[in-house]
Formats: C-alpha cells, sequence, structure tokens
C-alpha cells in the first residue's frame, strides 16, 4: 500500500473519530447551562427517609406469587425450575443468548417477583399485546426476545427453544392465580410527576453519592471475587444493555431508578433526582443499537432523550 | 562490529535495568517489612490490649475465630476495612456524632441538602459497651494494625443444623428477599453463599445466628447505626422476629472456612 492511500485512510478515520467526539461533546453542552437556566439551581429538597417519605410499603395491595418450594414435581415443574435456573443465572444458562454481563434478574429484580420492577406476574396476562416500539401486536414470547436483543445484547432465542418454552413455562407458573388482560397494581414501573429538564451534571452528583458504592465510581459495575460475573451489574461500558433497550430511554431509567435503587430503598430518592440520575447514565458509552449500523450509531441523534 | 550509537544505548539500556531492578527489589522488600511491621503490632495488640482494656483474643478467641457463649462475632478473615472501619465507629462518641451535618460533600451550588434525618447524617456509631471503651484507646495506626491482622487468619467454621423448616424460609428471604415489602435479598449484596463483597458487604457466612439476630435487632432499635446510606437499617425495620431468626439459621448452616493469608495492607 502506498504513503498515500494510507494517509486517506487515517484523515478518514480521525475525521470519524472527530465526528464522534463531537457530537459526545454536543450532547454534554446542551444540557450544561447553569448559568443561562438559573432554574436549575433552585434550592432542592431532598429527603431520604422516613421523615418524609410518603410512599408507605402496603403489601397487601400487590399479587403474591407462588412460593419456589411449591413448584410441582413433575415434568412441568421440571420445565419450570429450568426457567427459572435461565431468569436466574441467564450468563451460565443460557450464555450463548446473552451479549453482555446481565441476568433478566438485574433488571427484573428478585426473581421477577418484585412490584414495580416490570415484575413477570404482571406481564404475562397482558400479551398479545400493541407496542408502539414495534407498531405491531407482539406475543409474549416476542416480548422476550425483545428483551435477550436489547437489554440483554444478544441474540434472541427462537420461539420454540427449549429456553424460550422454560422461560414460558416460569412465567406461567408464577403468574398463577393471576387474573389475565388486568392491569395489577405494580405492574410494570410506576409513573413519574412532572419535573425539570433532568440534568446529567446533577445526576452525577446523585450517582457519586448514592449509587458508586455499588456499581462503581465508573459505573462499570463490581465483579464477583472470581471474575466471571458480575455481584454489582454495570450500568453503561460494554456489559451493560445496548442503546435499543427500553432502560436506554431516560424515563424508563428513571421510573426503574425511583422504585428499586438504591437497592432496598426504592421510593426514597425523588423524581427529579431519579431523571438526573437516568440522564446522567444516558450520555454514558454503551454497546449500539442493533437496529442501526456502526455508521448510523454515531452519525443519527440518539433515541430515548429525555 | 555495531557502530558506537548503537552499543551505547544497548549499554544505557542494560544500566537503566538493572537500575529499576534494584528499586522495585528495595520498594517489594520495604513492602514486606510494612506487612510485617503491621501484623507485628496487630498481633501484640490482639494478644495483649492496651491500656489495661482487656485483649481481643479473651472474647474473639486466640484466632479470632469468635466466641458463640460469649456473643462475640468472629473476626478472622473479615475484610480488613470493614474491621477499620467498625473500630472506628466504636471509638466516636455517640452523643457528639449526632450533631454533625453531611459527611457526603453535596455540591449542590452553595445551596445546602436539607436533611433532617440524623440517623441519615452520622458519620456512624456502634454501641456495645465493651467495645466502646475498648476502641477508644486505640489510635489510627494501632487500627489499621489489628483489623489488618485479623483479615489474615484463617479460620474453619462448622455449619450449625437447623431444622429444614427454618432452613427453607431462611433461603426464601436470603435469595429472595420479601418483593412486596421491598426488601432485597440478602444475596444480591453479600453473595448467594453469604460470603460477603468488599468492605461494605461483610460475610454473613460463618458468624453464629445469635450474634446475627442480635445486630438486626441493633439496627432496629438504633443501637448500631453505622451502615453506608442506611442501607441495612432500612432493611432490618421491615424485618419481623421470625424473619430474622429463619435467616440468621440459613446462613449459620453454611460451612465456610479459608486458610488466612495476607493481601497487601
Ligand atoms: C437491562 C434490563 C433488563 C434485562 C436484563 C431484562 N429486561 Fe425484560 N424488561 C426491561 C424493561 C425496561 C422492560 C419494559 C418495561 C416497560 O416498558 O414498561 C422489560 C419488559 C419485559 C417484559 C414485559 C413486561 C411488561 O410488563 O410488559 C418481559 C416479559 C421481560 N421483560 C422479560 C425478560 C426476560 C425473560 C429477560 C431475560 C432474558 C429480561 N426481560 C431481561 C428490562 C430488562
Ligand atoms: C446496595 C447496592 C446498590 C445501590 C446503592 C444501587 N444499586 Fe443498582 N443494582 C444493585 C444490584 C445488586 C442490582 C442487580 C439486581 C440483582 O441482580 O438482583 C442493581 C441493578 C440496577 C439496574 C439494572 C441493571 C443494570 O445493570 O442496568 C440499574 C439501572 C441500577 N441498578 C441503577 C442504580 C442507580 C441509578 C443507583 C443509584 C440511585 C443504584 N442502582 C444504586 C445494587 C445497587
Amino acid at each position: 500500500m502506498n504513503s498515500f492511500s494510507k494517509s486517506v485512510i487515517l484523515s478518514a478515520v480521525s475525521i470519524l473519530c472527530t465526528l464522534h467526539v463531537a457530537k459526545a461533546e454536543k450532547l454534554g453542552g446542551e444540557l450544561d447551562s447553569l448559568e443561562v437556566r438559573p432554574t436549575l439551581v433552585k434550592p432542592q429538597l431532598s429527603l431520604p427517609t422516613k421523615l418524609t417519605e410518603v410512599h408507605v410499603a402496603s403489601p397487601g395491595e400487590f399479587f403474591v406469587p407462588p412460593n419456589v418450594a411449591d413448584i410441582p414435581n413433575d415434568k412441568y415443574g421440571d420445565m419450570v425450575r429450568m426457567g427459572r435456573e435461565i431468569f436466574v443465572n441467564t450468563q451460565i444458562s443460557a450464555g450463548r443468548y446473552v451479549g453482555n454481563a446481565l441476568n433478566c434478574q438485574s433488571c427484573h429484580l428478585q426473581e421477577g417477583r418484585k412490584p414495580y420492577a416490570m415484575p413477570i406476574w404482571g406481564a404475562f396476562g397482558m400479551y398479545p399485546m400493541f407496542r408502539n416500539k414495534t407498531r405491531s401486536v407482539v406475543t409474549y414470547e416476542q416480548r422476550i426476545q425483545d428483551c435477550f436483543r436489547f437489554s440483554l445484547n444478544g441474540i434472541p432465542p427462537s420461539v420454540d427453544s427449549p429456553e424460550m418454552q422454560a422461560l414460558v413455562a416460569y412465567s406461567h407458573w408464577l403468574s398463577r392465580g393471576a387474573p389475565i388482560g388486568v392491569e395489577l397494581p405494580g405492574r410494570s414501573l410506576p409513573g413519574l410527576m412532572r419535573t425539570e429538564d433532568p440534568s446529567p451534571q446533577r445526576g452525577e452528583i446523585v450517582y457519586t453519592t448514592r449509587c458508586a458504592m455499588c456499581h462503581g465510581e465508573l459505573g462499570l459495575g463490581k465483579k464477583t471475587a472470581d471474575g466471571t460475573q458480575y455481584a454489582f451489574p454495570p450500568l453503561w461500558g460494554p456489559d451493560s444493555f445496548n442503546k435499543g433497550a427500553g432502560i436506554f430511554r431516560v424515563r424508563t431509567a428513571a421510573q426503574y431508578i425511583k422504585a428499586n435503587m438504591p437497592l432496598g430503598q426504592g421510593f426514597t430518592i425523588s423524581d427529579q433526582e431519579a431523571l438526573d440520575v437516568a440522564a446522567y447514565i444516558w450520555i454514558q458509552d454503551r454497546p449500539k443499537d442493533p437496529r442501526v449500523g456502526y455508521i448510523l450509531d454515531f452519525l443519527l441523534p440518539r433515541t430515548g432523550a429525555p | 562490529m555495531p557502530s558506537k550509537p548503537v552499543l551505547f544505548t544497548a549499554a544505557a539500556l542494560i544500566a537503566a535495568g538493572v537500575i529499576f531492578g534494584v528499586i522495585f527489589w528495595l520498594t517489594s522488600r520495604a513492602n514486606d517489612t510494612t506487612t510485617f511491621a503491621l501484623l507485628h503490632t496487630g498481633k501484640t495488640i490482639a494478644e495483649n490490649g492496651r491500656d489495661g482494656q482487656p485483649a481481643c483474643v479473651q472474647c474473639h478467641g486466640g484466632n479470632g475465630e469468635g466466641n458463640r457463649a460469649m456473643g462475640a462475632p468472629r473476626l478472622a478473615g473479615m475484610p480488613a476495612g470493614y474491621l477499620e472501619k467498625q473500630l472506628h465507629d466504636f471509638a466516636r462518641n455517640p452523643l457528639k456524632a449526632g450533631v454533625t451535618l453531611d459527611p457526603i460533600a453535596h455540591d449542590y451550588n452553595k445551596t445546602p441538602k436539607i436533611q433532617v434525618d440524623l440517623t441519615a447524617l452520622t458519620p456512624g456509631v456502634r454501641r456495645v459497651d465493651a467495645m466502646n471503651a475498648i476502641s477508644a484507646t486505640l489510635n489510627a495506626q494501632e487500627v489499621k494494625a489489628v483489623a489488618f491482622y485479623f483479615s489474615s487468619l484463617g479460620y474453619n467454621f462448622t455449619a450449625i443444623p437447623s431444622d429444614p423448616e427454618t432452613l427453607a424460609r431462611g433461603e426464601d428471604l436470603a435469595l429472595r428477599g420479601k418483593p412486596e415489602y421491598g426488601i432485597p435479598a440478602c444475596a444480591s449484596c453479600h453473595g448467594a453463599d453469604g460470603k460477603g463483597y468488599g468492605n461494605h458487604f461483610p460475610p454473613i457466612a460463618g458468624q453464629a445466628p445469635e450474634y446475627i439476630v442480635q445486630q438486626l435487632n441493633q439496627w432496629q432499635t438504633g443501637a448500631r447505626d453505622n451502615d453506608q446510606m442506611a442501607l441495612m437499617r432500612n432493611i432490618a425495620e421491615q424485618l419481623t422476629d421470625g424473619d430474622k431468626i429463619n435467616v440468621a439459621a440459613y446462613f449459620a448452616n453454611i460451612a465456610v472456612s479459608s486458610t488466612g493469608g495476607v493481601s497487601s495492607p
């Protein structure tokens, strides 16, 4: 190769790099306006304590899924057990479909049981359902495929694969006694109040004070001692969900964080703080949306904007 | 015959290599000696105590294995950072600690973040009379040494049996928490086998069940008040007495052991 073509390639690469950097800066810049938007520095009351907290855990309100010890000892039960194993330990039991370091349980907390963390018992009876994301009616299996493709940044198992059948069996068992087609309390995610525009600057403060202890200063999660899995899952970086995931949308992430994070302290951060920290997570780097190519990935504006 | 500059460069490279090697050797030796000195100081304090206070080994056992009858927890193999924090918290005067505002530097551009719950703001206190008195006599260096010493010890904890019903309920709480109450699974922070994670999430397996129940109770009463972001307090407050017994039995039913060894201080 002569030096001319080399230099052409080099300059092309560097132009592409600057494009990418410029875009990242612009995104930060848009929201960086403490001086021009005095409203942002309004004193903010955040009381992460029970003294002002209005959220009351009213356990009786929520559907209670059956106990794991009650999984029947027959072939159906075996399939349910396999489904649970995949759900809890996706990395190992369905590793070939997964492209990052998350398990289903990383988001659908406590084996898909936790209300306001997209519980499985709240979802199973609602499908088939029309979804705006695909503008079509999707079945339950297709919904799970979406989570594999985007949230787990992987390759969806086919509808008739044993993994998918096991997951459906597990969901079926977990939803025993739940009505079909009824929006149960605690289904999906809680609503958010209307707030100011989210600010990643304030989000960074929330992140370092309330999240970094578990998810790491850099948001890349923390690995277990043997280094094979994550004890605390990454919020961004190559091992996290991709830009097509539902939780990549700032609003969805904020709803999720408000109800569930810091772990065990759901509903203790304000709606504003949840949105701020979600915006901070949103501006970080993560795997690209599998629906767009590498070039479009940094040429197109980001989806899921606050 | 290679030219002069080449020879010169080669000689310089070799000389640099030798110099770096010597420096590396010296520093690693220095590291060894600090480790040794720390272990030695730690051991002396652990076995003799200070200022007439009882020695650590009197209650926590000669190898830090703990004493179930006395209610003294295992210290051997606990993360050094965790032990260090506990000793500092024991030493802190609970009365003075209550008024400290905002331990975390919130930078809300001079608009202070107003928080009212004092327990969320204290740098952490733990009220155990014997330990309060002992920790007050140690300085920061000694705390570090003694924590490092105990973290380097090995231990062998044999499982404490319980009835299957209790264990099954304990396991349910440990692996799944109580979703409808917002209580997360113990396993998500302390690890599925209760071995703990890092300096903030201590091992639960390998402690006597009575000790675990006692700690959960102390969080409820506020006698122990030194957890990060009040994570454990929030959880303990929602546990019933039965939950505590079940989950403690579950973790005490896991046998854990380690041969010990030093990590870097
Ligand atoms: C990165 C986080 C994440 C992971 C990992 C994840 N999901 Fe999801 N899941 C979501 C989000 C976000 C939604 C959408 C909630 C909404 O739009 O209301 C969702 C929705 C769902 C739904 C529909 C829920 C409803 O209420 O309509 C199902 C079913 C589901 N996921 C199954 C799975 C399965 C099975 C796995 C593992 C293979 C998985 N998810 C992994 C984040 C995740
Ligand atoms: C006590 C530790 C802890 C704290 C503090 C904490 N998290 Fe998490 N977080 C977890 C754990 C553990 C999981 C995975 C749940 C599981 O595997 O059971 C998780 C999962 C998540 C997820 C979904 C999984 C993923 O990787 O995307 C998001 C998003 C998240 N946390 C955001 C936050 C934010 C934002 C904060 C700060 C407000 C926060 N967390 C504070 C422990 C914590």
